[in-house]
């Protein structure tokens, strides 16, 4: 056990899975969030487990890196996932142009995918739009974006972290120009707290930037929220993708007894300041209704907004579209002479615990801790377990 | 789209350094909602534009993760399926499941609805949609997520005043049996106690207030049948049967 302290700003599933691998590597460690845990963009995701079939055209690394995470999380954390596949659709001669390549890329970023016969899938999928020309599985899922995280928080906590919800940060506290520790105010007992720090690390996805600026420091993060539709029934038990390059409206995921349409694109500077534009509520009915047809007949369940952490800059909507998924660590002391901080920027639900790995790895060489990442070969416990 | 301006008055309070619940008060927040925003947009904006300390508990906003439980007008609802114009009136009283522990304002520790809950209990159950159709060589079933989200709504809900394990760990108990059945007998043996399956009232409240159809009462009943069914001696009478005499 190291006598470092690492303290973790960002309750949502970066910080989930960097709390947990902190504790495995031995390090002392504290986590605050402003809110609830995951209440900021992690708890609103679609729920797609992503193979990284949907990223594989454009970006075969991140492709590669969400097929070995989602195998990793089918591994440590079976709860939190319905594991049915997933199926990519043909709908259209341009659909069909695409396939070839599409497969190509899957290929060559080791995701397993299988032509099924249109009359078989939609033997399985009998709510399947009978009009598809092709159609394509891979191993996708859906994830319980609440539970996930959480069975990372349990695992974390069962083994001694420090874990403070509705305590937002107000600033930092330096030694020189070095970040030696956080402030954050308590809502539950109205009080301030100091924490002290050989590192801290902002995992605060699309509200990094906020958090940064506390510092002086800027950050290249573009706050993208998207759209998402849930009717009270659950059509299908795949995630049923268009295939096609990524658009609105383009994913169908069951989970539970709903079925959830996602979702669209956006930029905005404030994460706060997001609500569901009317327009895209129709929009997001047409699009699934394509993939599945009796969508739209459905009871309409709820619509909802999340903002995703987008790496760059953009002016508009299109050039977001445009900005990576892909997530890095940045030290501030290298990049800005603000030495003990660290941001994440980026990423997405389903390489979790990969982030947390690159950061950790991070965390541990600029602390001098020779301990290798377990979180890949430690199974979670249940997110019940926070509770208790 | 139409826009109705609303008053909300929110439960306020916070906990002092012993734990004990301080400055109680209900506090007003005027706002114009449109017939999209949920009681929890609202909040939301609430929460951005006029009072950055108010506490309350979120995160999917689509009725799946179960953390925004509270009393809306009085009634149990999840505060990210209830439309704020679809309510009477323009004032919206929110207070919060008291029931849990107090954290402050509407949030809530929900640790004590767990207590009772199976150990290591599945949370993954077979899919009855499309149950029979073809599926791929690569799974054996179909799956999906239980249907409780574990709000707490129905244990906040319930009548019964003497220890009593719930209907959320009831139900749960009974979904374990059915999704393993050789765990019968250990877990019908956990509910087969005077504070298991038998000081339920059969009020109903918990299946009425459940936001995802899971009839806690329902499963409470099968237990009680399948304790009768294997042999075992009914650890207690049943609760009396009442009408429901609290608003659920």
């Amino acid at each position: 056990m190291s006598s470092y302290h690492a303290v973790v700003i960002g309750g949502g599933g970066t910080g989930a899975a960097i709390i947990h691998d902190l504790r495995l590597r031995g390090v002392q460690a504290t986590l605050v969030e402003r809110g609830e845990l995951t209440s900021g963009t992690t708890g609103r995701h679609h729920g797609q487990l992503h193979s990284g079939a949907r990223y594989a055209v454009k970006d075969r690394s991140i492709a590669r890196e969400c097929m070995q995470e989602t195998y990793i999380l089918k591994r440590i954390a079976k709860e939190s996932i319905e594991n049915n596949y997933g199926l990519f659709v043909a709908l259209d001669d341009e659909d069909l142009e695409h396939a070839p390549l599409f497969m190509q890329a899957c290929v060559e970023s080791g995701i397993p995918i299988k032509e099924v016969p249109v009359g078989e899938a939609c033997e399985m999928e009998p709510n399947l739009n009978p009009q598809i020309t092709r159609a394509l599985m891979v191993p996708d899922g859906t994830l319980d974006a609440w539970r996930l995280p959480l069975q990372f928080f349990a695992t974390a906590g069962h083994n001694g972290a420090a874990i403070h919800t509705f305590s937002p940060v107000t600033g930092f506290h330096y030694g020189g120009s070095a970040v030696t520790g956080v402030r954050a105010y308590d809502l539950k007992t109205r009080s301030e707290r100091t924490i002290g720090a050989d590192l801290v690390i902002n995992a605060t996805g699309a509200w990094a930037g906020q958090v940064t600026r506390m510092a002086d420091v800027e950050i290249p993060i573009t706050p993208g929220p998207g759209t998402m539709v849930a009717v009270r029934k659950r059509l299908t038990n795949m995630v049923i993708s268009h295939l096609h390059p990524a658009d609105d409206g383009d994913i169908l995921v069951p989970q539970r007894g709903l079925s959830i349409i996602g979702t669209t694109q956006y930029r905005t500077d404030d994460p706060d300041d997001i609500a569901v534009p009317e327009e895209d509520i129709a929009n997001m009915y047409a699009c699934a209704d394509t993939l599945v047809p009796s969508f739209s007949a459905q009871k309409y369940h709820a619509a909802w907004i999340a903002a995703r952490p987008l790496v760059g800059a953009a002016s508009s909507a299109d050039d977001a579209r445009n900005l990576s998924r892909d997530f890095s660590v940045v030290d501030h002391g290298k990049s800005d002479g603000r030495e003990g901080l660290l941001t994440v920027i980026g990423g997405k639900a389903t390489v979790l615990r990969a982030m947390a790995e690159q950061t950790v790895d991070l965390v541990c060489a600029k602390l001098g801790i020779d301990e290798p990442c377990r979180t890949a070969n430690t199974e979670l416990l249940s997110h019940r377990a926070y509770f208790t | 789209m139409d826009e109705k301006q609303c008053t909300f008055r929110i439960y306020r309070s916070n906990i002092d350094h012993d734990g004990a619940e301080c400055n109680v008060r209900r506090e007003e927040f005027s706002l114009a909602v449109n017939a999209r925003m949920t009681v929890l947009d609202a909040l939301e904006v609430i929460r951005r534009d006029q009072d950055s300390s108010l506490m309350y508990r979120h995160s999917c906003h689509h009725g799946s993760c179960g953390t925004c439980g509270m009393l809306i007008n009085g009634k149990r609802r999840l505060a990210c399926l209830t439309q704020a114009t679809a309510l009477d009136g323009d004032r919206i009283d929110l207070e919060p499941l008291r029931t849990m522990t107090l954290l402050g304002d509407l949030a809530v520790d929900p640790s004590p609805l767990f207590a009772d809950f199976p150990r290591n209990a599945t949370y993954v159950r077979e899919s009855e949609v499309n149950r029979d159709c073809r599926k791929p060589f690569e799974i054996d079933r179909w799956e999906r997520f239980e249907d409780c989200i574990e709000c707490g709504l129905c244990v906040s809900s319930c009548p019964v005043t003497e220890s009593f394990m719930g209907p959320a760990a009831l139900a749960a108990h009974n979904r374990e049996i059915i999704n393993r059945p050789e765990r019968r007998r250990e877990l019908l043996a956990e509910v087969n106690t005077e504070r298991g399956a038998w000081p339920c009232t059969r009020a109903l409240n918990c299946s009425r207030v459940c936001p995802t159809g899971v009839y806690p009462a329902m499963h409470i009943a099968e237990l009680r049948k399948k304790v009768e069914e294997d042999g075992l001696t009914p650890a207690a009478e049943p609760g009396e049967q009442r009408s429901a005499e609290t608003t659920p």
